[in-house]
């Protein structure tokens, strides 16, 4: 502490006290930089876990022709539970097998439609066209069509996708 | 590197600015009590950081404020950066007062400070503000009941109070509209007065220089690095114990606001536990005196107190009066905090889970909720949720499934209104606690009790009031009541009174239910 009679105060001094003040706000800056930093990039946590839904049973389907059926996925967004509402097709290959496709065209994310005439998924975007096993027949889509894990399960034969 | 320092000098004169700002001459002998102010800014500095990142997460509506404080909560940097905002709000309270004590022992407030005294009292008033407003936003229990009664007590204020309260509450009930206008002026309207009101506080205390001992000896000093030591030294004390709090301590969030809870007593935050119990020492129509006029009194007298306390002397010694004063308000603020402290309510169940509770996991059990409420199924387990719904909600979930995923689900079995309002107990107790567990029988018992019982008795302050109170069911006049006098009762109450109101059981409940209630009313002594 500066004594009353205050002399010029001793450079070495003056330079210690200023030291140790700036090192001092430094850390304190730095400290709540980081904290704050975590705070606001950080993951968005409760990313959706897997589910499995029921999409129906083997009774409602014919074999191997497409049938879309709306699933309403549980998804985390944060704080926010919001429901997507997902289109998928299920085809069953008559047997105790279904294939479950994404109805997301791999072009640009329109939902393609079953055309059971021409047996064959249509995009109605692009003019993309799918075969009945998702397979890419002609227009601009990149890959075959999304393939969903699918279980059939149960005494009533449920069907249950993965999301 | 000094030719670029000296280029940008010369055109942001940040030389003139640092000489300006960190050269100021300190009078001889200031020491720590001078350091109070600075304690403010870093306090204040903290709440406004910590507050504009809280709004990255937070989201301002009934439906989903709860949620979000949650979910900040859930992970370590939200839990430390709101536990930093709750717990610096408390610190800022405190600092507020030891700054204003300080200012008025050491008379800091006389002439030419009259208006710098004016803008910290003002300031003080905005803090108050920002915990006033800022305890609403969780939209918890306490926050929802804390601003019923605040709104409650501004309509006791002379001649404005119905429009203070009505312009308070924005809309007809205490919701949506109450939480967006208390949102906006806690980040929006107050920070703005609050940041224009610390630039004057701070420009007027150095025009006026700083107050400094009562007799300074010798010659000035410079704030930097002198002063500015003691300022460091005191800010990292105080915002090592704030980051101690919030590191220790989870900020409190209760269930979420339910307007319909008649059982929930709400009780302030601590710093206004004094005006609390002031308030019940004035019933009735002399409320007002406790909650306006006495307070009003108070700031009139703050105001005011450099004309009260006028000529030169600063020597507290010399100025009996004003510290007598001073001295019963602290002593006064101290005690009716103290007792407001103490006069809690025994909560009659503590920690245990009400029998409602207990009723509704039991009912839930059997009510096919893990249908899909399981770790693999389409929602979350009952266990895990955060259940932020109301009643209305979530029996309108329970009675009708297609409400939420049309095709989705298989109906559950019909509920009835009271078996809804347990599984809603249950569950807005279990995303707090877990289940603590309960023997099989008192589970059993307790759905019974929360089906049945509960329309017209009480027990541990919980249910009707039609029938008698069922806390001591185990002894009725003095004596122990046995397990087959009750199961009588339950099944057949005309078997014992002939004039008896309570409808007969026995045909509504199987055996082991009778037996598990009769049973655990016959152990309640």
């Amino acid at each position: 502490m500066p004594t009353p009679a205050a002399a010029p105060p001793e450079p070495g001094r003056r330079k210690t006290l200023a030291l140790i003040v700036n090192m001092a706000v430094a850390g304190i800056g730095a400290a709540f930089s980081g904290l704050l930093g975590v705070f606001a990039v950080r993951p968005a946590r409760g990313a959706a876990t897997e589910r499995w839904i029921r999409a129906g049973t083997l009774g409602d389907l014919t074999p191997n022709v497409p049938v879309p059926r709306v699933l309403s996925v549980p998804r985390a967004d944060g704080w926010y539970r919001a429901r997507a509402r997902e289109t998928v097709f299920l085809v069953w290959d008559g047997a105790k097998q279904v294939k479950v496709f994404s109805a997301t065209c791999t072009h640009l994310g329109c939902q393609v439609l079953w055309d059971g005439e021409a047996k064959k998924f249509n995009c109605p975007c692009h003019g993309g066209t799918y075969d009945a096993s998702g397979n890419v027949l002609d227009g601009p889509p990149p890959r075959p069509l999304t393939t969903i894990d699918a279980r059939v399960e149960g005494t009533d034969e449920a069907v249950l996708v993965r999301v | 590197m000094s030719r670029l320092l000296q280029w940008l000098d010369a055109r942001t004169g940040f030389r003139t600015a640092r000489h300006v700002l960190l050269d100021e001459e300190i009078p001889a002998g200031t020491g720590w009590a001078f350091t109070l102010g600075s304690v403010l800014l870093a306090l204040i500095s903290i709440q406004l950081l910590t507050g504009a990142f809280l709004t990255l997460y937070y989201a301002p509506t009934p439906d989903h404020a709860y949620d979000s404080v949650r979910f900040i909560s859930s992970t370590t940097s939200g839990r430390l950066v709101r536990g930093l905002h709750h717990f610096g709000a408390s610190f800022l309270v405190v600092f507020l007062v030891l700054h204003l004590l300080r200012v008025v022992i050491l008379g800091s407030y006389k002439p030419p400070r009259e208006i710098t005294w004016l803008s910290g009292l003002a300031l003080m008033g905005l803090v108050l503000a920002f915990a006033l407003t800022g305890y609403l936003l969780p939209w918890d229990q306490r926050a929802y009941w804390a601003t019923v009664v605040t709104i409650n007590i501004s309509k006791l204020a002379p001649v404005a109070g119905e429009a203070m309260a009505a312009v308070m509450q924005g809309g007809s009930t205490i919701g949506a509209l109450t939480l967006t206008r208390w949102y906006s002026a806690h980040v929006i309207f107050l920070p703005a007065l609050l940041v224009g009101l610390i630039v004057a506080h701070l420009v007027l205390m150095r025009l006026q220089g700083s107050s400094g001992p009562l007799r300074p000896k010798g010659k000035p000093f410079a704030f930097y690095p002198y002063q500015a030591f003691r300022d460091t030294v005191v800010v990292s004390i105080v915002l090592l114990a704030v980051l101690a709090m919030a590191w220790n301590g989870m900020p409190p969030l209760e269930g979420p606001a339910d307007p319909t809870d008649a059982n929930y007593i709400p009780r302030p935050e601590w710093y206004f536990l004094g005006l609390f119990q002031l308030l019940k020492y004035f019933p009735g129509k002399w409320e007002v005196i406790g909650a306006i006029v006495i307070p009003g009194v108070v700031a009139a007298f703050l105001a005011l107190l450099p004309w009260i306390d006028r000529g030169p002397e600063r020597d507290p010694r010399r100025r009996r009066l004003v510290m007598t004063l001073v001295a019963a308000g602290v002593v006064a603020v101290v005690g009716l905090t103290t007792l407001g402290w103490r006069d809690r309510p025994i909560s009659a169940a503590g920690d245990a889970w009400s029998l409602r509770e207990i009723g509704g996991r039991t009912i839930a059990g059997y009510s096919g909720c893990a249908k899909c409420h399981t770790d693999t199924g389409l929602a979350d387990p009952l266990e895990s949720m955060a259940l932020s719904r109301g009643a209305e909600w979530v029996s309108g979930h329970v009675s009708d499934p297609e409400m939420i995923a049309p095709g989705l689900r298989e109906p559950p079995a019909q509920r009835s209104e009271r078996e809804v309002a347990a599984i809603l107990a249950y569950v807005r107790r279990v995303s707090r606690q877990p289940y603590p567990g309960y023997p099989a029988q008192t589970e059993v018992a307790a759905a019974v009790w929360a089906r049945y019982c509960v329309g017209c008795h009480r027990i541990d302050g919980d249910g009707g009031k039609d029938g008698p109170e069922l806390s001591h069911a185990g002894v009725k006049e003095g004596k122990p009541q046995d397990v087959a006098t009750i199961r009588t009762w339950i099944e057949d109450p005309e078997a014992i009174d002939p004039l008896a109101d309570m409808p007969s059981f026995g045909n509504r409940l199987k055996p082991e239910q009778l037996d598990a209630i009769s049973a655990y009313l016959a152990a309640r002594k």
